[in-house]
């Protein structure tokens, strides 16, 4: 991405500007706004338009300036319950990414600009085509994390129930999918159990693999808020996490499931198990304890590189606090055994008796702003409101609910993300319908999947931005973006909050919701799928009725009531008063999980670990994250020059003896490459953060794309892919 | 698909048949987490100022986790462009892995007491308000950019669309109606904050003003008090350290220098050879020439040139004022000189051209710039006018029916390349011996990334000399302007400043 950008556009200079006698003064003015204060005025908007930042899932208030049909400012919303007024630096340059260069503002067919109508029959008429020729499996679909809650549960009814299209699922499948998982897994539903009040509260916080610091920044004040408790991090990376961290594990790539077996015994051995928690809401405890007995302190010390006594250490004080807390993010999740491992900590917290109480719980910290609402409102691992494809009760009650055969309801997922790629590959899959989302940089081993989007016979893409993957569209269909429509995000401890659209989109361009009601229009079904629907709070109204009963029961909460408090905690019942009007802090309060029998399930996990690669041809483990100025694949933080003033480029990160042994130093530039593929030139930054052997690379680049190296293996569960470790070489340019 | 990190199953552990209850390990230590506000409780409100007491910035180094809001806020406040950034956040790190610490080191203005961008104004566009604010006059500055050399922070920084330059001014608009700045409003952890310091306490004890690389905040008595945290390792490097590189080459700056040296050479010639004779017609009005020529090129350093008379108005204090009124000076002297072939005339301009030269080599010895921060940076001048001069003067010579004194012009030329180069050398045995990066920096530079110039310099500086002895007037003047030039060059691109550490990627955009 060269030349940007959006905020300062090319000043007119005056000849008394020229010549000097001016110096642009009239341009840096202050002007006061009643709430704000003094403000750099050309950023004072006439009006301030409450919405939730749509950057990740911790789901800050923010306050979005408009002036003249243009944002020009933001604040965070001092009154919310997330944030108190506070940001981080994606953000606070949010407004800046609504009128940044790079948008979409109209339909193109094959490169040529067309109207709506024509984008939209033709999508319609060429999906219609293969799926008459090649039945339903010929198209698929893949979304995102980052729609409102209301387009997720159109889009779902659309395509599953309108287009009848088998194969559909999302980017969320890249990041908290073992989450979802591991969840069903132990308790029977997808469901994060705390509230981000209980990290400020817990006895014991244990982090695993979340680097909030970068990636969720204002969870840090939570945890820096914990002046009592013991704060301990796991992760390969000295992360900036980890330094506020009271004690560090720098456990070796993916061996997170030798240390909680490890830890599980420690607890176990030490009787610092909740009998009566046990006993009374989890079966399966006298397999865990035959299972986890070899895993000796001195054993998992062995195996993930840490001292045994601060094996120890952690499973004594994660035992003995009164109230603990395991909380985790990427570094769990993006792994070949994410859906194990996550279960296995829901199984460390059901044997202390950490679930449903202030400070407890495995507490899944989510990716994208709105990845909570697709979870609960989308139509692609589970059925709306967590019902499962292979629940004929379930299928009952949508028929009952959407007044429609009950033949009509799917019995099973499609395609997980990596098996529609595959599926595309194998030519079973001939169109794909791609909805705000990035896969060119986002998916693993990129060579493979550009070739499967070159096979394509059609790629739609519909999103807000010009991106690498929209280049390969064949059709290309604009949409509104935040700031631009309206709806709820849900947060990742199920806050559910409102976003509002504050200015036009550009040109043509339409909100997501729009375009699904035209093409359910397009197709004779909009009556049934969107009975009466005519803007989002109506689709809302519709989930709010399918969710009750549900574990996430919307049914209690309304565009006015999340207006009066900012955010509102599902479940909230219809008739539950008792937690208005903020919501339930906490789910399973009373120890019943909607399995059968209503226990946990504690689960026995036996690791899978990595090779050792040292001394072969790719010594090195590469390790794939973020970094807090941008956001994913950059479309967005790309286009905003502070942040790319902040973050301009990639590096590659090497410990100071990996340097000296390849003999580069910080700034020189190097070729990683792996089986798969390579990044031909990238800056090296020398750091102690990673361990000798063990290198890391931000991901958001599609000049230098790590996901070029990274590896086609997949979590046999979740489908989520393994991000965290794949064998690289490193070598010196020149 | 490929899958190169085969899982593997995890050999079976030795069973243990023994709990380990046996083993007695204490809990995890805890950390002393500041009691810093949580995410829903509101900053320390500003209390008022009484007499003796001046706001400052406060930070709190291990409450700080990196995050930049602070520095995207103050950009959004003051409706900065992207090149220009008023607060900064550094890096520092050490230890080794798994014990590796890395810390951050936010700094906007440091407000000082002793303020060295105030000090070197020219222009009186910054002034120490009651408040403790450095505030800068935008209307007053002519964009000369001198704040910039003389803050050791690197606070002041040149704004390319405005000509001028801009600094923090802790968001003074926003105090005056009760608010903290932006920075303090945006931190999410609490890290910055505003409070209240007794001047005189501060000038006695300011050592909370110092962290690892940072300058001795003795140099201007930062105000900022940094709260370092227990665990900073005792070997530490910043995240700028590599990226060292060239500074500005200020071409103007290398013309008028120079244009100013040959003027003093020249006249200082003329009235050698008038010792053995007269002196020449065309070298005094060379002399004028190249002074007058000298004050419209300063002119192009500016970011307002029309407004370059206001620079007169530091003469009490600054350098940089001292330097124009004795350059304007110096013009007059020598076109006097140029008139009136008396040498008592010449005499006296080239006493205005001395002490014109040294003004103008005093100005660069500022503290923000060590390698140009000492004596041998006036005496390198004073040689480099010897050099030009005398070369520049024996070719004019040619032209005289009857030249004179040649010899001592040879003398002269000759002993101000050698001299020159004995300064440069001397200075950089200076520089290469302390470890600091800023001087040591410029001779990782100059024998490094300006290696070749290096040597160009030096071999052109060789080549004058033999040529001068040679007797080759014009060759030699050519090998002395090459000499000379590469020297200015390299005095200017090789200079390492002082700042602020930096992050990774500072310096590279």
């Amino acid at each position: 991405m060269a030349a940007h950008h959006e905020s300062h556009p090319p000043v007119k200079r005056t000849l008394r500007e020229r010549i000097g006698l001016d110096h642009g003064a009239n341009r840096y003015t202050y002007a006061e706004d009643s709430q704000f204060g003094m403000m750099h005025a050309g950023h004072r908007p006439d009006r301030w338009v409450k919405t939730t930042c749509g950057y990740c899932s911790v789901g800050c208030g923010m306050l979005l300036g408009v002036r003249d049909g243009r944002a020009v400012a933001v604040k965070g919303d001092p009154t919310h319950p997330v944030n108190a007024g506070r940001l981080c630096p994606k953000g606070l340059s949010e407004h800046l990414m609504i009128a940044a260069d790079g948008r979409l503002t109209t339909p193109t067919v094959d490169g040529h600009p067309v109207s709506w109508d024509v984008a939209l029959d033709h999508v319609i008429d060429r999906f219609g085509e293969l799926i008459e020729r090649h039945g339903s499996e010929a198209v698929a679909v893949l979304s995102t994390g980052q729609l409102v809650t209301e387009e997720f549960y159109a889009l779902g009814k659309l395509v599953r129930l309108g287009l009848g299209i088998t194969h559909f699922d999302g980017n969320t499948t890249l990041c908290m999918a073992s989450a979802v998982a591991g969840y069903k897994m132990a308790f029977g539903s997808d469901g994060p159990p705390s509230s981000y009040a209980d990290i400020e509260i817990t006895d014991c916080l244990l982090l695993i693999g979340a680097n909030l610091a970068d990636n969720h920044p204002l969870l840090v004040p939570r945890v820096l808020a914990n002046t009592a408790g013991t704060i301990i991090t796991v992760d390969p990376r000295v992360t900036k996490t980890a330094m506020i961290a009271d004690l560090h594990l720098a456990i070796r790539p993916r061996t997170d499931v030798v240390l909680l077996n490890g830890i599980i015994r420690e607890v176990i051995a030490e009787d610092l198990i909740d009998h009566d928690y046990v006993r009374d809401h989890t079966e399966g405890f006298a397999e865990l304890r035959a299972h986890v007995e070899p895993y000796t302190a001195e054993f998992v010390a062995q195996e993930c590189g840490v001292p045994a006594d601060d094996v120890r250490r952690v499973a004594l004080t994660f035992g003995r606090a009164s109230s603990a807390m395991v909380a985790w993010t990427m570094g769990v999740n993006h792994s070949v055994q994410g859906t194990e491992t996550v279960a296995l900590i829901a199984t460390l917290c059901a044997i202390t008796g950490n679930i449903g109480r202030p400070g407890t719980g495995p507490f899944s910290i989510t990716g994208q702003c709105n990845a909570m609402g697709t979870r609960e409102s989308g139509f692609t691992a589970s059925m709306p409101g967590y019902r499962a494809f292979d629940n004929p009760e379930h299928r009952r009650e949508l028929a009952a609910l959407w007044q429609i055969d009950e033949s009509r309801i799917p019995t099973a997922r499609g395609r997980a993300y990596p098996d529609i790629i595959e599926g595309i590959i194998a030519g079973r899959i001939k169109a794909l319908w791609v909805i705000g989302t990035n896969p060119i940089v986002s998916f693993p081993n990129r060579d493979t999947l550009e070739s499967a989007l070159e096979r394509l016979e059609l790629l739609v893409v519909q999103d807000g931005f010009e991106t690498p993957t929209t280049a390969l569209a064949d059709v290309v269909l604009p949409a509104a973006i935040w700031g631009e429509k309206d709806g709820t995000f849900t947060n990742s401890e199920r806050r559910v909050s409102l976003v509002r659209k504050a200015v036009e989109p550009p040109g043509v361009a339409r909100s997501d919701f729009e375009i699904f009601l035209d093409i359910a229009d397009r197709i004779g079904l909009r009556d049934e799928l969107f009975p009466g629907w005519k803007q989002p709070e109506d689709a809302f109204e519709e989930w709010r009725l399918v969710s009750a009963g549900r574990l996430c029961d919307y049914s209690g909460i309304s565009y006015a009531g999340i207006a009066d408090v900012g955010g509102v905690q599902w479940p909230v019942g219809q008739a539950d008063t008792q937690h208005l009007p903020s919501g339930t802090p906490r789910l399973y309060a009373d120890g019943i999980f909607p399995r059968p029998g209503g226990r946990v399930a504690l689960r026995c996990v036996s690791p899978v670990r990595l090779p050792d690669r040292s001394g072969s041809y790719y010594p090195f483990v590469l390790n794939t994250g973020r970094t807090v100025e941008h956001w994913h694949t950059r479309t967005k933080t790309g286009r905003i020059s502070i942040l790319e003033r902040l973050a301009p480029e990639a590096w590659v990160e090497l410990n100071p003896g990996d340097a000296e042994r390849l003999r580069v130093r910080s700034g020189d530039l190097v070729r990683v490459a792996s089986e798969r593929g390579q990044i031909d030139a990238l800056a090296v930054r020398v750091t102690a953060i990673v361990r000798a052997g063990e290198v890391f690379i931000p991901f958001h680049y599609d000049e230098a794309s790590a996901n070029r190296l990274t590896s086609s293996e997949f979590d046999p569960i979740s489908r989520e892919p393994n991000y965290k470790q794949c064998a690289v070489r490193i070598d010196r340019i020149g | 698909m490929i899958a190169d990190l085969h899982p593997s199953p995890v050999p079976s552990p030795a069973p243990a048949h023994a709990p380990s209850s046996s083993v007695h390990v204490e809990l995890i230590p805890r950390r002393q987490r500041r009691a810093i506000h949580g995410i829903t409780e509101a900053g320390p409100a500003l209390l008022a100022l009484e007499a003796g007491q001046q706001y400052r910035f406060t930070f709190d180094m291990g409450a700080c986790v990196g995050c930049h809001s602070c520095e995207v806020a103050c950009a959004e406040q003051n409706g900065l462009p992207p090149e220009v950034a008023w607060r900064r956040v550094g890096e520092i790190e050490g230890g080794t892995h798994p014990e590796t610490k890395r810390f951050n080191l936010s700094m906007a203005c440091n407000h000082c007491l002793e303020p060295a961008c105030l000090q070197g104004c020219p222009t009186e566009a910054y002034v120490k308000l009651d408040s403790g604010i450095v505030a800068h006059l935008a209307d007053e500055c002519i964009g000369c950019q001198y704040c910039t050399w003389n803050c050791p922070y690197s606070v002041p920084q040149f704004q390319p669309d405005r000509r001028i330059v801009t600094k923090c001014d802790m968001c003074k608009p926003r105090l005056e109606q009760g608010f903290t700045s932006a920075c303090v409003e945006a931190c999410p952890t609490h890290a910055i904050g505003i409070e209240v310091v007794d001047i005189a306490e501060w000038r006695a004890d300011h050592s909370s003003a110092e962290a690892p690389h940072l300058p001795p905040a003795s140099i201007t008595v930062s105000t900022t008090r940094i709260i370092l945290p227990a665990d900073m390792p005792s070997e530490t490097f910043a995240g700028s350290d590599w990226s060292l590189r060239p500074e500005h080459a200020h071409w103007p700056l290398i013309w008028v220098t120079l244009l100013t040296q040959l003027a003093t050479g020249l006249v200082a010639g003329g009235l050698l050879v008038s010792l053995s004779g007269t002196t020449t017609a065309s070298s005094r009005l060379a002399a004028f020439a190249a002074a007058a020529i000298a004050l419209p090129t300063a002119l192009l350093h500016l970011g307002r040139p029309l407004l370059a008379f206001k620079a007169l108005r530091g003469l009490k204090r600054s350098w940089l004022s001292r330097e124009v009124l004795a350059f304007a000076l110096l013009a007059a002297a020598t076109g006097l000189a140029a008139v009136v072939p008396e040498p008592a005339v010449l005499a006296s301009a080239a006493l205005v051209g001395l002490v014109a030269v040294y003004t103008s080599g005093r100005l660069y010895m500022v503290p923000g710039r060590p390698a140009w921060d000492t004596r041998l940076t006036v005496a390198a001048f004073w040689a480099s006018g010897a050099a030009l001069g005398g070369s520049a003067h024996l070719v004019l010579s040619l032209f005289d029916d009857e030249p004179t004194g040649l010899r001592w012009l040879v003398s002269l030329g000759g002993g101000g390349v050698i001299a020159g180069i004995a300064v440069q050398v001397a200075n950089l045995v200076r520089l290469a011996r302390r470890p600091e990066l800023e001087w040591r920096g410029t001779w990782v530079l100059i024998s490094g990334h300006l290696r070749a110039w290096s040597l160009i310099r030096l071999a052109t500086g060789v080549l004058a000399v033999v040529l001068l002895i040679a007797r080759l007037p014009w060759p030699a003047l050519g090998a002395v302007v090459v000499t000379e030039t590469v020297a200015r060059w390299l005095f200017f691109v090789s200079v390492v400043p002082r700042s602020m550490p930096g992050g990774f990627f500072r310096g590279k955009v």
